[in-house]
């Protein structure tokens, strides 16, 4: 399929926020589309408040991405999308949720707390563009803090870097959720795609 | 509406993940009993099985371990069911006694054991590559790397494994256990009733006499799956010229998007079917080459047999692999990995990798113990007790990030029920007071042997049994001691106070550990005492307790505006919970669970209900 565009998007979370749901609901989008998805996840030891990965990929058969491979970087925490960076293509796209939450070590006091200006200014160095939405602030504005992840899936959409359309999207949650959590979810994505659509 | 993995017409199309394309693919072959013990990456698999069996068409245990898994497994086989048993890479080990044999008794109603290998331990104590499993027991293995191939695969082992009366392994690895990709559904096959057994001694019961020609049988049952191996649509060869590429398992994928992102071309032989290899096909494909790479994570296993086959055939071609262009015996591959072989294959330089950097100092986020958690309160009391003095002997779950600091305990692993049995080699070897943790779920799995040989032996142990009442790290699987499933009542409850008494413990204690002093007590008690002791430590988790029991706690601790920030209860207990501001200690009532365990360490934490 020579037509299919090939494209590696990195995810990258804190267990509890979502991060495999947002994968698997944006793979299912994608085929839903007819194309080509293939998803990957780390699991195991992540769930007790350690860091998730996932990877979706389009047009290619594996389900990993490597150091220097993703088109984009899609960050549902501040401090991982930092943490992230290495896998990112140079000149790749960066969309992150500006909120932290800070890792144990910080909040207890024992490791120094993150300058997240200078981190964001790392990215940038990084990246040909850079989006930050305050994805879990837009979550509980759509009704639970949970759909934070679709807020920040709605601002993907709204770059125009993927082959997804939003109502794509809306329908993909429309088939999969409870009609009230779908209902809130779709909220969180519109928010997302505004706040990409304005910059 | 019935669950998607149970439509019974064709044609549909899902995005599954691995392991649930696993499920369809035995649910496709018709399979009628389901053995298994969870262990990632292997999890879902039993998972899905267990969500779907009050309406699927099977029968499903989750088994105390994995030998009893296989036997239970085995013995379904020689019955005549279509029997699917699953593990991960390490259960196999535990189940190696009945595989060894199994292969020799045969399964006459099918047998498929799906080992869900860990390259790069992501989850694991090891990365052992299993493929020798399979031809130390003589068995034939089949390797998907796709989420269409986990379910074609799955459904076409049982086919093979019933033609043949031999038990198969479907080999995974991580990644495509937990791939998620498109998968286009065959037809679910009408419910057939179980064949039954048939008395066949000479075939069931391995005395020696029997087995020396049960040994026979099996190599000339291999002998004849190599023929079906030249034919199986899984080994396919593609592209001619000087230079080929055999790829296996997940490389296959990697070596297919390297191929698609560059100029690289060959010849390329892709096995799915791995055990027996198709000796033929390899070697037609290696006569038309000058140079061979192989492409398989961990074991050089393909390449080696690669090696005997161009010897038996007196071809002159380079076969390269392990240690080529960059290419390890250890971790994963990956496109990037595959990509800089292929370009030295070429002859070519490889390209450089241009990666951003993070930060350093990033702080760091390793996983914790949840707020709430018994194993912190059990640990926080033990060292208050023991402190340094005593060696930590620790096992399997969720209590082994008692690794960490402050608590710190775990000074040595090895495997599923060593604590008890390697802690008591230990105890007998240095003299030095032990202190073992065990887990609920894996007492059960293989505790209950060491501990029996611990009493029999009069070996000086003292074991903390974390009875969290579930199997918390892989996702609250049942077990024989729990009240509840989340299909509903534990029927046959295992008394896990009654199996340590009935094993010969005389001193044995039951705590509730949030109860400090009464766990401190206990603790002290048995300090002063030798021989075999032990304290049952018995509190619900709280993830378990809050999703499946349906438990709330009503109250959060707060910090009064008298505390003086002495920072102990941050340094000691190392709760989530906790947070430290400017100096100043507070809870974060959002994180805190209502356990109520540290209003027990200090007089300025107290408790208030919890806000809506």
């Amino acid at each position: 399929m020579p037509d299919t565009p090939k494209l590696r998007i990195f995810m990258t979370g804190v267990g509890g926020q979502g991060t495999l749901t947002a994968t698997q609901l944006l793979a299912k989008a994608f085929l839903s589309e007819g194309l080509p998805v293939t998803a990957g996840e780390i699991h195991g030891m992540a769930q007790r408040g350690g860091v998730v990965e996932s990877m979706l990929l389009l047009g290619l058969s594996s389900p990993k991405i490597d150091h220097g491979e993703a088109d984009i970087l899609l960050g549902f925490e501040a401090i991982e999308t930092v943490r992230a960076l290495p896998y990112l293509k140079p000149g790749g796209v960066v969309l992150s949720s500006s909120e932290p939450i800070w890792p144990v070590s910080v909040s207890m006091g024992k490791a120094a707390t993150p300058d997240l200006d200078a981190l964001r200014a790392k990215v940038e160095s990084c990246a040909s563009r850079t989006l930050y939405i305050p994805a879990q602030s837009m979550g509980v504005q759509a009704g639970a803090a949970q759909s934070g992840n679709l807020a920040l899936v709605g601002a993907l959409l709204g770059m125009n870097i993927v082959p997804l359309s939003a109502s794509a999207m809306e329908r993909t949650l429309k088939e999969n959720l409870k009609p009230a959590i779908a209902d809130i979810n779709i909220k969180a994505l519109r928010l997302g795609l505004d706040a990409a659509s304005q910059t | 509406m019935a669950h998607p993995l149970l439509e019974k017409q064709a044609g549909q199309t899902h995005l599954l993940l691995g392991n649930e394309a696993i499920v369809r693919g035995a649910l496709e072959a018709g399979v009628q009993i389901v053995t298994c013990y969870p262990g990632t990456p292997s999890s879902e698999v039993p998972d899905a099985f267990y969500q779907l069996s009050p309406e699927g068409p099977f029968e499903f245990e989750y088994s105390i371990n994995e030998k009893v898994a296989l036997e239970v497994a085995g013995g379904a086989a020689l019955a005549g069911a279509k029997t699917m048993v699953t593990m991960k890479h390490v259960g196999v080990n535990v189940a190696a006694d009945p595989l060894m044999t199994l292969a020799y008794i045969g399964a006459p109603g099918g047998l498929v054991l799906l080992s869900a290998d860990d390259p790069g331990c992501h989850s694991s104590q090891n990365e052992q590559d299993n493929r020798l499993y399979a031809r130390l027991a003589g068995i034939p293995c089949l390797e998907p790397a796709t989420a269409q191939e986990c379910k074609d695969m799955a459904r076409d082992a049982f086919a093979l494994s019933r033609e043949l009366s031999l038990p198969v392994m479907l080999r995974t690895t991580t990644r495509v256990n937990h791939l998620r990709g498109p998968v286009e559904f065959g037809p679910l096959p009408e419910p057939e009733p179980v064949q039954g057994f048939q008395r066949n001694p000479q075939q069931f019961v391995p005395i020696p006499a029997f087995s020396r020609l049960m040994h026979v049988h099996l190599l000339e049952k291999l002998e004849k799956l190599v023929g079906k191996s030249n034919n199986s649509p899984y080994n396919t060869v593609r592209g001619d010229g000087p230079l080929g590429v055999v790829a296996s398992g997940i490389s296959r994928a990697y070596l297919h998007d390297a191929m698609v992102e560059s100029d690289f071309d060959a010849a390329v032989l892709e096995l799915g079917a791995t055990h027996p290899l198709p000796k033929e096909l390899i070697a037609d494909f290696l006569k038309g080459r000058e140079r061979v790479l192989v492409l398989e994570e961990l074991e050089p296993v393909v390449e080696n047999e690669l090696r005997a086959i161009a010897q038996q055939h007196g071809l002159r071609v380079e076969i390269q692999g392990k240690g080529f262009g960059g290419l390890p015996q250890y971790w994963e591959y990956s496109t990037q990995i595959v990509a800089k072989a292929l370009a030295v294959f070429a002859g070519g330089e490889p390209a450089a990798v241009c990666a951003c950097e993070a930060p350093e100092n990033m702080p760091p986020r390793p996983p914790n113990l949840c707020s709430g958690c018994p194993h912190r309160a059990a640990y926080f009391a033990t060292r208050r007790v023991f402190g340094d003095e005593p060696v930590y002997s620790s096992d399997i779950g969720c209590y082994t990030l008692g690794l960490l600091p402050p608590l710190s305990m775990a000074d040595f692993l090895v495997c599923m029920g060593s604590s008890i049995s390697a802690g008591s080699g230990v105890a007998w070897a240095s003299g030095r007071p032990v202190v073992a943790f065990i887990g609920d779920s894996t007492f059960f799995h293989s505790g209950m042997t060491g501990l029996v040989n611990a009493v029999h032996n009069d070996r000086n142990l003292l074991l903390v049994i974390l009875d969290n009442r579930t199997t918390a790290m892989t996702g609250h699987q049942p077990h024989p001691g729990v009240d509840q499933t989340v299909l509903g009542d534990n029927l046959h409850k295992a008394d896990i106070e009654q199996v340590v008494r009935g094993l010969g413990v005389t001193q044995v204690d039951k705590v509730r550990p949030m109860n400090l002093k009464a766990t401190t007590a206990a603790l002290e008690k048995f300090k002063d005492a030798s021989g075999v002791r032990v304290l049952i430590a018995e509190e619900p988790c709280p993830l378990f307790a809050r999703r499946v029991l349906k438990i709330k706690k009503p109250k959060v601790a707060y910090i009064d505006e008298s505390c003086d920030n002495c920072g102990e209860c941050v340094a000691t207990l190392a709760c989530p919970a906790f947070v430290v501001e400017n100096g100043k200690t507070a809870v974060n009532a959002l994180a805190c669970s209502g356990c109520m365990f540290c209003l027990q360490l200090c007089e300025h934490i107290k408790a208030a209900p919890r806000s809506a």
